[in-house]
């Protein structure tokens, strides 16, 4: 199998690659190097004392925390929407269908105005919670709404085209067998599904860590409470401070390389089962 | 592909096994040094914590001057250590994070039309913060200018500014109350230099034909403008003055013959105070405020203190002419109509595009 995947490789792939470099270079390259080298420009001790900063620790830690709840949250429920859309025929289904992926297209800063005049205490919804002194927005749980509803595509996206193709044959077959519906999901579905739930997750995980033009709205960017790392990152670059913002910016940027490095030699062999 | 032999399963399993193993370990690393600050050994007892807003350019003065002081003088005073939650950022844009509803128990704003506009809004039952020492003004700092070293625009008074060629950095008015201060300085040092309402407007409105870039908060705009942008930027004197006390100012400051001094107020967030004893560690740090400790403190920091026989403690704060205040604008609310909206939004602004 190795053998035939390889077939199609030129033999001497030196120009293409090194246009793509080329190109690349500028593009996507040199911002990261540069993050690093101003991370690092005070020197590694510098460095360690910008990363270790008791705020930049919290809000490193409070975005992993914010990503976990996400990804735990939409992976369940990306899984179930993925499952209804694919497995059931009823009205409305494929207009259901685009709404569920519009997170995508929607600009983050409209979702979280969108969440703030919602639960906000003049929000449609919060204004009636107000009065009982609860208060989402401004808090862990208004940021992990915020993430649930930006992130909410990616797991979609990554179950969805696994349900569709899964050829209804096997679990007919399954069925033929003697085998149950229960041991039909755990024996058939679900080997066939890994690869989405792990490759949905972890996007749904790393985009999460990322995200900011929502949170920024909606988590009151308070110290050491609701500052995610790159609300820390964005408050320390405005006040001057770019090497505190790019100490944690690199730590954010091998944190996202590991991940998708992990991603990627995960989800290919995933990929070979259920093809 | 064959099938596999009995080898290369046991050697799939192995490596199956290897990876779980890796990913299970990893997860738990991670799992630990997120939890770290909550374990049981490290976390320490539970404290207060009072949640101030600030803008823009506050932050230093209160991360590393007035929290540390407070929370010394209040442990000495009671035995309890209270914690500090804070958020800086433009004037206008703290105030509306309010208005939607941010925690904050203190919020210290620009200018006193963020906490007027709170009353509006229906936050703040009452313009309270009137009832403070010097009516709530905390803070002062008046407006100067920043430009490249040696001056080679040659820049010495706002008219300059409207010069042809010249780059300005300026903050957005929407969301900085530093902004509105400039506008106010720009049109009020001609002003009150001529008594031409016309020369006035034409100062505006040449020095925003020049603006180049604008951005959310003072301190916002001085990170652009010190990243390159510009010939000049309209900031605090205490911005310029703080990085004088460092040692680290990398811009020459003018002092306009004409500016504005900031009157920057304290105000209470009453709904977010739980609980009469929530109220009276507020009250309290209110209190410290005004204090000839905190105001020396503000003084150390590059602001200029309600108690001007403080000022002195800091040589890096200039000499200052031709100071006016918003009283001689009419008052804040005037100036803010007259200055701000008859003048700035509905005339000059439509001008700049064209």
């Amino acid at each position: 199998m190795n053998r035939r995947r390889r077939s199609p490789v030129e033999p001497r792939p030196a120009l293409p690659t090194a246009i793509l470099l080329a190109v690349l270079l500028p593009l996507l390259l040199m911002p990261l190097f540069t993050i690093y080298v101003f991370a690092l420009r005070g020197g590694p001790l510098a460095f360690l004392d910008a990363a270790l900063e008791p705020e930049a620790q919290f809000a490193i830690r409070f975005s992993i925390i914010v990503a976990f709840i996400t990804a735990a949250i939409n992976g369940g429920l990306g899984t179930f929407a993925a499952f209804v859309l694919s497995k059931y025929r009823f009205r409305g289904r494929g207009a259901l269908n685009v709404v569920v992926n519009l997170p995508v297209a929607i600009p983050t800063v409209v979702v979280g105005t969108s969440l703030l005049l919602l639960w906000g205490p003049i929000g449609l919804l919060g204004q009636y919670l107000d009065p009982l002194g609860v208060q989402p927005m401004f808090s862990l749980f208004g940021v992990v709404l915020a993430h649930l509803f930006v992130t909410f595509p990616y797991m979609l996206g990554a179950v969805k085209p696994v349900l569709d193709e899964l050829e209804v044959t096997y679990e007919e077959a399954s069925y033929v067998t003697g085998a149950s519906r229960r041991q039909t999901f755990r024996h058939v579905i679900l080997p066939a599904l890994k690869g989405g739930l792990f490759t949905g997750a972890l996007l749904t995980f790393a985009h999460s860590i990322g995200e900011f033009g929502a949170t920024v709205l909606v988590s009151g960017n308070l110290r050491f409470r609701t500052q995610t790392a790159p609300l820390y990152i964005f408050a320390q670059f405005e006040a001057g401070n770019i090497e505190a913002a790019s100490a944690v910016a690199s730590v954010l940027a091998t944190f996202s390389f590991f991940l998708f490095f992990v991603l990627l030699r995960y989800a290919r062999p995933a990929q070979r089962r259920s093809a | 592909m064959g099938r596999p032999g009995p080898s290369q399963t046991r050697h799939h399993e192995w490596r199956t096994s290897t990876r779980t193993a890796a990913t299970v370990t990893a997860l738990a690393l991670l799992g630990f040094y997120v939890a770290w600050p909550w374990l049981p050994w490290v976390a320490e007892p539970a404290t207060r914590t009072i949640v101030l807003y600030g803008f823009s350019i506050l932050g230093p003065a209160f991360e590393e001057g007035i929290f540390p002081a407070f929370q010394e003088e209040w442990h000495s005073r009671t035995g309890e250590r209270v914690a500090f939650s804070s958020s800086f950022g433009g004037s206008g844009t703290i105030r509306n994070q309010i208005a939607l509803g941010a925690p904050a128990e203190v919020a210290i704003f620009s200018h006193v039309g963020d906490a007027l506009q709170l009353v509006d809004d229906g936050v703040l039952s009452r313009a309270a913060w009137q009832d403070l020492p010097s009516r709530g003004v905390v803070t002062q700092s008046p407006l100067i200018m920043l430009v490249r070293q040696g001056n080679p625009r040659a820049i010495q008074d706002f008219g300059d500014l409207a010069g042809p060629g010249i780059g300005i950095v300026h903050p957005d008015p929407l969301t900085s109350g530093g902004a509105i201060w400039s506008i106010f300085a720009e049109y009020g040092s001609a002003l009150l230099a001529t008594g031409d309402e016309l020369v006035a407007y034409e100062q505006l409105l040449g020095i925003w034909r020049n603006v180049v870039a604008q951005s959310s908060s003072v301190r916002a705009a001085r990170t652009q403008f010190d990243s390159g942008f510009g010939d000049a930027l309209i900031t605090y004197e205490q911005e310029a003055v703080l990085d004088l006390v460092l040692g680290r100012l990398a811009a020459d400051v003018v002092y306009p013959a004409r500016t504005i001094m900031t009157e920057n107020i304290a105000v209470v967030i009453d709904r977010n105070v739980r609980g009469s004893e929530q109220r009276s560690l507020v009250e309290a740090l209110l209190a410290f405020l005004w204090s000839e400790r905190a105001q020396s403190i503000f003084v150390d920091y590059g602001f200029r203190s309600v108690n001007a026989s403080l000022d002195a403690r800091n040589p890096y704060l200039g000499p200052l002419s031709g100071v006016f205040h918003a009283e001689d604008l009419g008052g804040w609310i005037a100036a803010y109509e007259e200055i701000y909206l008859s003048v700035w939004k509905s005339r000059v602004l439509p001008q700049v595009g064209t």
